[in-house]
C-alpha cells in the first residue's frame, strides 16, 4: 500500500497559486504599453511565461521519465504524468494567446510561422503521451510505456527552439537572451521576469496538487488490486442448470 | 543442467491484469521428472500460471525461479529458448506454409533445417508442410505446434489443453513426448480442464481456483 | 545452439516480408490508397499546372508521412499474442525483433516511396531538379518512419485501441522527418547546401534507432 505521508487537502498550494497568479496580474497592469502595440502588448506577459512553462514541463516529463526508467519508481511516473498534463495545459495557453495577439498584429489567427506550428505539434505529442496512459489500467505496464514516449517526445522540443533560428519567418526571435544585451524596455524586461518567476512557483504548486492527486489515484488502483478483492477467477461459477424456472 | 536440479521453484507469486488478480501467493515446486497436471474451472488462472512459468508474465509481487532464470530479472531471456509452451491458441502466422512458420523459428533457434521435415514427419503433416497455416483445421495447426517443440526439443513444457482438438494417434504423440522429456530430466506442466485426460501423465496435479492453488 | 543478434534481426525481417507478399496489404492496399490521394488533391484544390508544380514535391512527403505510418504500424494490428508468445519462446531478443521488423518496414517503405514518386512527377510535372538526392532522403525517411513506426507499435502494445492510437503517436513525431526531406529541396531550389537537413534527418534516424534497441525489453515485457 502507498501512504500518504503529505496532507493531500494542504490549502497551501492554492494559496501559492493565488498569489503567483495576483502577481502576475498587477505587474502586468503596472507596467506601461508598448509604444507600437499598446494594451495588447500585455498578453506577452502571460503567453511568454505560459511557453517557458510548457518547455520546463516536458523537459520535467523527460527527466521524470527517464528517472522511472531507471529507479522503477512509480512516484517518478506520477511526476511525469503530472508535468504532462500541466505542460499540455500551458502549452494550449500559450498558442490561444498567441492567437489572439496575432490576429490583432498580424491580422491572421494562424501563421505558418515555424515555432507556432512546432508548439501545436508538441501540443499534440503530449495529447498522444495522455492519450497512450489510458490504454491500460496496470500500473507497471502503464508507466514503461509512457515513460519511453516522455523521452522519445522531447527530441520535440530542441527542435521546436531551433527552429526559430532555422527558418526565417514571420514570427519574433527571441529577443531577450541575445548576446548584445535586450532591446526592450527596462521596465517591461523586469516585468517580463517577474512574470516568469511567478509562473513557475505556480507551476512548482500545481506540480504538489497533481502529485496528490496521481498519488490518490494510484492507491485507489492499487487497493483495487490488493489480496483482499475477488481474483478474477472467482467471478465464473458453475452454469444454472435447473433451466432457469 | 539445471542449477539445484530444481526446475520450479514459485514463492507467494502473484500476477494481475489491470486491477484484478489473476493469480495470487502462489507456491509450486517442480523437479526434474515431475509432470504436473494443473486443473481448474474457466477463468480460474491457468493459462496465466502457464505464461508466468514461460517468463511471459512478471510476477506482480513475490519471487520465482524457473531453470535457474529469476523471473523478477533479465536472466529469464536467457532460458527462454529452453522453454516449450503450446497455449490455447496456436501462433502460427497463417500466410504461411507450416513449412515457413517452422523453418521460421528454426533459423531464429539456430537449429538445423532439417530438423523441420524430420519433426513435421513425425507428427503426420509431412504431407501439408506447404500448406499454409489458414487452410489448416485447428488440429492440423496444433499438430504443427507440437513439431515445433519436437524441433526445438525444450527441457520444460507447458502445455495448455495439451489433447485438444487432436485426434486418437496425436494424443498419442503428445503422451510420448512429455514422457520422454520427464524421463530426460526434463519436467512438464499439463494444463486442463478435464482431469481423466492428464491424470495418467501426471506425476502430481494441483488444483487451481480462485487465482490460488490448492 | 543461440544464434546471434543478426541471424535473428533477419529472421524476423525475413518473416515480415514473407507475410506481406502473400497478403499483399501494402501492394493492394495502402500504395493504391496513396496514389489516389495524390490523385484526389488537384480533384479538389484545382488543376492549374504552375501551382501543381509548385506544390508537388510537398504533397509527396506529406502522402508518403501519412498513409507511409500505415506501412510502419500495421503489425500492431497483425501480430497475436500467441504469435508473440512463439518469438518470445524462440529465444529472440526483444532488440533484434525491433531491428528485423524496422527493416522490414524499411524495405516496404522504399517500395512505396519509389512508386508514388513517380505518380506524383506523372500527375504534377514536378522539375526534377536536384533529383540526385532524392534516393539518399528517401532512404533517410524510409528509415526513420520504419523505426519510429515500430517502436510506437511497441510502446502501445496490446492496449485498449492500439491501432488507432498508433498513428497519433507516429504523426506529429515524424514531423522533424517531414520538415528535413522537404527543405532538403527548397534549399537546393535556393541554391543553398541542404546537408543540414540530411544531417538532421540522420541524427532523428540514428536517436529512433537507439530509443528503440534500449527500449525493446522494457517494452516486451509490459506487453
Amino acid at each position: 500500500m502507498t501512504t500518504l505521508e503529505r496532507n493531500p487537502s494542504s490549502v497551501w498550494p492554492w494559496i501559492v497559486m493565488a498569489v503567483a497568479g495576483l502577481v502576475t496580474f498587477v505587474a502586468a497592469m503596472s507596467v506601461s504599453p508598448d509604444a507600437v502595440q499598446g494594451q495588447l502588448s500585455r498578453i506577452m506577459y502571460v503567453h511568454v511565461p505560459s511557453a517557458w512553462l510548457a518547455y520546463l514541463s516536458f523537459g520535467v516529463t523527460m527527466f521524470a521519465s527517464a528517472m522511472y526508467l531507471w529507479k522503477r519508481d512509480l512516484a517518478w511516473d506520477r511526476r511525469a504524468h503530472s508535468s504532462a498534463e500541466i505542460g499540455v495545459f500551458f502549452t494550449g495557453l500559450a498558442i490561444s494567446l498567441g492567437m489572439i495577439w496575432g490576429k490583432s498584429t498580424w491580422g491572421v489567427w494562424w501563421t505558418w510561422d515555424a515555432r507556432l506550428t512546432l508548439t501545436a505539434i508538441m501540443f499534440f505529442v503530449y495529447l498522444g503521451y495522455l492519450a497512450l496512459r489510458r490504454t491500460t489500467d496496470d500500473l507497471d505496464a502503464r508507466a514503461k510505456r509512457a515513460a519511453v514516449m516522455g523521452v522519445l517526445a522531447v527530441i520535440q522540443v530542441p527542435l521546436v527552439h531551433f527552429s526559430v533560428i532555422w527558418w526565417q519567418t514571420l514570427h519574433q526571435p527571441p529577443s531577450i537572451i541575445k548576446p548584445e544585451g535586450p532591446d526592450m524596455d527596462p521596465s517591461m524586461v523586469v516585468t517580463l521576469l517577474i512574470s516568469v518567476l511567478s509562473f513557475t512557483v505556480m507551476y512548482a504548486a500545481m506540480m504538489y496538487k497533481r502529485i496528490d492527486l496521481a498519488r490518490i489515484e494510484d492507491a485507489v488502483l492499487i487497493a483495487e488490486q490488493t489480496n483482499t478483492g475477488p481474483a478474477a477467477g472467482e467471478a465464473v461459477v458453475a452454469p444454472d442448470l435447473s433451466g432457469g424456472s | 543442467m539445471v542449477e539445484n536440479g530444481t526446475i520450479v521453484s514459485l514463492q507467494d507469486i502473484s500476477v494481475r491484469a489491470g486491477a484484478t488478480h489473476i493469480l495470487r501467493n502462489v507456491i509450486l515446486n517442480v523437479q526434474p521428472g515431475e509432470a504436473v497436471g494443473v486443473f481448474g474451472a474457466n477463468g480460474a488462472g491457468k493459462t496465466t500460471l502457464l505464461r508466468l512459468l514461460a517468463t511471459l508474465l512478471k510476477p506482480a509481487s513475490g519471487s520465482g525461479v524457473v531453470l535457474g532464470a529469476d523471473l523478477n530479472n533479465d536472466e529469464r531471456y536467457e532460458v527462454r529458448h529452453r522453454i516449450g509452451y503450446i497455449g490455447h491458441v496456436p501462433g502460427l502466422y497463417p500466410e504461411m506454409t507450416l513449412d515457413e512458420n517452422l523453418s521460421f523459428i528454426a533459423t531464429a533457434m539456430g537449429i538445423d533445417g532439417a530438423a523441420v521435415a524430420s519433426s513435421l514427419a513425425a507428427v503426420g503433416l509431412a504431407g501439408a508442410a506447404d500448406r499454409r497455416a489458414e487452410v489448416c483445421s485447428h488440429g492440423m495447426q496444433r499438430r504443427a505446434e507440437f513439431a515445433r517443440i519436437l524441433m526445438a526439443q525444450p527441457e520444460f513444457l507447458l502445455l495448455d489443453e495439451p489433447h485438444s482438438a487432436l485426434d486418437g494417434s496425436a494424443v498419442d504423440l503428445v503422451d510420448d513426448l512429455v514422457r520422454q522429456t520427464i524421463e530426460a530430466g526434463g519436467a512438464a506442466v499439463l494444463v486442463s480442464h478435464d482431469r481423466s485426460r492428464v491424470d495418467d501423465l501426471a506425476t502430481f496435479s494441483v488444483e487451481i481456483a480462485g487465482g490460488t492453488l490448492s | 545452439m543461440r544464434t546471434t543478434f543478426r541471424t535473428q534481426a533477419m529472421a524476423i525481417t525475413k518473416r515480415d516480408l514473407m507475410r506481406e507478399r502473400r497478403s499483399g496489404e501494402v501492394l493492394w492496399v495502402t500504395l493504391p490508397f496513396g496514389a489516389i490521394a495524390l490523385l484526389l488533391i488537384p480533384i479538389a484544390i484545382g488543376t492549374d499546372r504552375p501551382t501543381l508544380r509548385a506544390i508537388g514535391i510537398g504533397l509527396f512527403w506529406v502522402i508518403v508521412m501519412l498513409f507511409g505510418v500505415l506501412i510502419a504500424v500495421r503489425q500492431a494490428h497483425t501480430e497475436t499474442q500467441a504469435q508473440r508468445d512463439v518469438v518470445a519462446l524462440a529465444g529472440i531478443d526483444p532488440a533484434a525483433g525491433y531491428v528485423g521488423r524496422a527493416l522490414a518496414s524499411f524495405f516496404l517503405l522504399i517500395g512505396f516511396e519509389a512508386v508514388l514518386a513517380v505518380v506524383t512527377v506523372a500527375l504534377y510535372d514536378v522539375p526534377l531538379d536536384g533529383w540526385i538526392w532524392m534516393p539518399l532522403v528517401m532512404v533517410l525517411v524510409g528509415a526513420g518512419l520504419s523505426l519510429l513506426g515500430t517502436l510506437a507499435a511497441s510502446i502501445v502494445s496490446t492496449g485498449r485501441s492500439a491501432s488507432a492510437l498508433v498513428p497519433l503517436l507516429v504523426a506529429p513525431l515524424s514531423v522533424p522527418l517531414l520538415i528535413g526531406a522537404t527543405q532538403t529541396f527548397e534549399a537546393l531550389r535556393l541554391g543553398r547546401s541542404s546537408l543540414t537537413w540530411t544531417l538532421m534527418m540522420t541524427i532523428v534516424v540514428l536517436l529512433l534507432a537507439i530509443a528503440g534497441v534500449l527500449s525493446a525489453r522494457t517494452l516486451q515485457e509490459s506487453g
